[in-house]
């Protein structure tokens, strides 16, 4: 042992201890240049475009984005955005508990490739979430010719762009509940069972409360996505200004066409979702750390009350 | 009412688990499952409360076969070694949770269930407690809890899978008390699983001692600390020592 020490240590060496204290602590220079960097990375790469989007917005003035969001086409591609989201989310806030729930309750054939299945849409390209529905769902696809001649529409259509969203924001819900349910256990859903309580009764009262948090992150996570997609979509959209455009495709549409300071409004109005997104995301973090942090406090200061007679 | 367990078996795979136990639970009686862990005495309970189905085998509670019953209708109450309160209830929510479940048609009133969770309350103790949620009570106040939550269903049978495991010795001692004056005036039929040989023999009418999914011993207190049973037993209790 004290070999060891002087080995580390030898006598009238101080540089050796230095380099010993520095070895966990780096040198300041070490540490300006890493935040340097990183802030510098940060303001390049994500604070500089995002202002650069409400400047071009506000480029020409304000009347300009009032006018823009008086157009036909743009409001319109706005309503697209809503509905396919309001489709999508639900479709999958739905289908990430009940995979949730299957996957972290149940041991069936095919568990391990549904789990490795659902993170499958965060690999791929979106292009390609789009283009296998065109396959499957195309005048030339698979079910084309029924669906031609039932006179459904789903490829250009919204049930198309709203199918391409739903798989390129699957996992999003079923990714943010799965660890917290296995976390979580089962005991509580067993203790509702043993108390007379049936499934869907065990679902609304214990398990929903349960992940309400996780929940809710999942689902503002998967909105954020399914608002901003374009790649999916674009292949799936006739890309009709004022009639199949979502914001991401009209945003594109309006660069194209030069309408720079409306791209930019567009474009500024699906920053903002973002941002609320982003502001929800936090409450939710904040307000998820504050109940657990005031039910830890008070436990501490509960007193035992003494215990004497049994149940009369 | 009385509990009849009849050749229930029950493998994970290839293990078995629970190797043809039977058993007959008379009514009124309190019977501790004793053994280490791994033999299976806490799977046998859980195939009892319809938490685990058995590979084959009977459960009757009182002549009625509860086999092919889900946990939800068989009123068997069960107290877990963990709680298993629901932490977003307050506690007087979660006592009245079983009440509150019951098809409109059956329920109680809104006066009577508030009048049963007031009376539990006071029962184990903790009255005016009710608006606190469970992460704000000690280990001891919420096993009391998942007493009352267990007996305000007014259940058949109960069921308590190592009760006390989770908290300390003192608190231990003193729910063990309780739970064995408890059972002294209710007489409400009760299994319950142990590793801890002290709480089987003070709590316990019989005590069914288990060992590789097997009984290896019944009998009453006396008659297991007597020695008569085989190698494993009293190596257990460590009886030759």
């Amino acid at each position: 042992m004290a070999s060891f020490i002087d080995f580390r240590n030898p006598p009238g060496s101080d540089r050796r201890a230095d380099t010993a204290v520095r070895a966990t602590a780096e040198p300041l220079w070490i540490r300006r240049i890493l935040i340097g960097s990183v802030l510098a990375f940060f303001i390049l790469f994500l604070f500089l475009p995002l202002t650069v989007v409400f400047q071009g917005a506000l480029a020409k003035g304000s009347g300009v984005i009032a006018n823009a969001f008086q157009d036909h086409d743009i409001l319109h591609s706005i309503q697209m955005t809503l509905v396919v989201a309001l489709i999508a989310v639900p479709a999958n806030t739905a289908f990430g508990i009940a995979a949730a729930w299957a996957i972290t309750r149940y041991r069936f054939m095919g568990r391990g490739l549904l789990l490795a299945l659902i993170d499958l849409p965060l690999w791929v390209s979106p292009v390609i979430g789009g283009l296998i529905y065109v396959l499957l769902y195309g005048r030339r696809g698979y079910f084309g010719p029924w669906l031609t001649a039932h006179d459904i529409k789903i490829i250009f259509a919204l049930p198309g762009m709203a199918m391409a969203t739903i798989f390129v924001t699957l996992p999003f819900v079923a990714r943010s509940l799965i660890p917290l349910m296995q976390a979580q256990g089962v005991e509580e859903e067993e203790a509702a069972l043993t108390l007379g309580a049936g499934g869907f009764q065990i679902l609304w009262r214990i398990t929903l409360p349960k992940i309400r948090w996780g929940l809710f992150y999942g689902v503002i996570l998967c909105n954020a996505r399914a608002m901003g997609e374009f790649g999916a979509v674009s292949v799936v959209s006739a890309k009709i200004s004022g009639r199949t455009n979502t914001m991401p495709l009209e945003i594109e549409r309006l660069y194209n066409d030069y309408l720079f300071p409306e791209a930019f409004a567009v474009a500024a109005a699906l920053a903002l979702l973002a941002l609320v997104t982003l502001v929800l995301k936090t409450l939710s973090e904040w307000e998820n750390a504050r109940q657990f942090e005031a039910s830890r406090r008070v436990s501490l200061e509960t007193t035992i009350e003494p215990l004497s007679s049994p149940l009369t | 009412m009385s509990i009849e367990i009849l050749n229930i078996r029950k493998s994970f795979g290839a293990f078995p688990a629970v190797n043809d136990v039977s058993l007959h639970i008379k009514t009124g009686e309190m019977v501790a499952f004793l053994g280490p862990s791994g033999s299976g005495k806490t799977t046998l309970l859980r195939i009892v409360a319809g938490l685990e189905f058995a590979d084959s085998g009977e459960i009757s509670f009182h002549g009625d076969n509860v086999t092919a019953k889900s946990a939800n209708e068989r009123k068997a109450g069960f107290v877990f070694q963990s709680y298993a309160l629901f932490n977003h209830m307050t506690i007087f929510e979660n006592i009245a949770f079983g009440l509150r479940v019951v098809p409109r048609s059956k329920r109680l009133s809104h006066e009577k269930i508030q009048e049963r969770v007031i009376s539990l309350l006071e029962a184990i103790q903790l009255p005016g407690l009710g608006n606190r949620f469970p992460s704000q009570l000690s280990g001891g106040q919420r096993q009391r809890v998942a007493f009352a939550r267990a007996l305000a269903v007014e259940p058949r049978v109960l069921l308590l899978d190592e009760p006390f495991g989770a908290l300390d010795a003192k608190v231990r001692r003193e729910l063990r008390r309780w739970l064995a004056e408890f059972h002294e005036k209710t007489h409400l039929t009760s299994l319950f699983v142990t590793h801890d040989q002290e709480e089987a023999f003070e709590v316990a009418d019989r005590v069914v001692i288990i060992d590789k999914g097997a009984i290896q011993q019944i009998g009453t207190p006396d008659e297991i600390r007597s020695g008569s049973g085989n190698t494993f037993v009293r190596d257990f209790l460590a009886l030759d020592i």
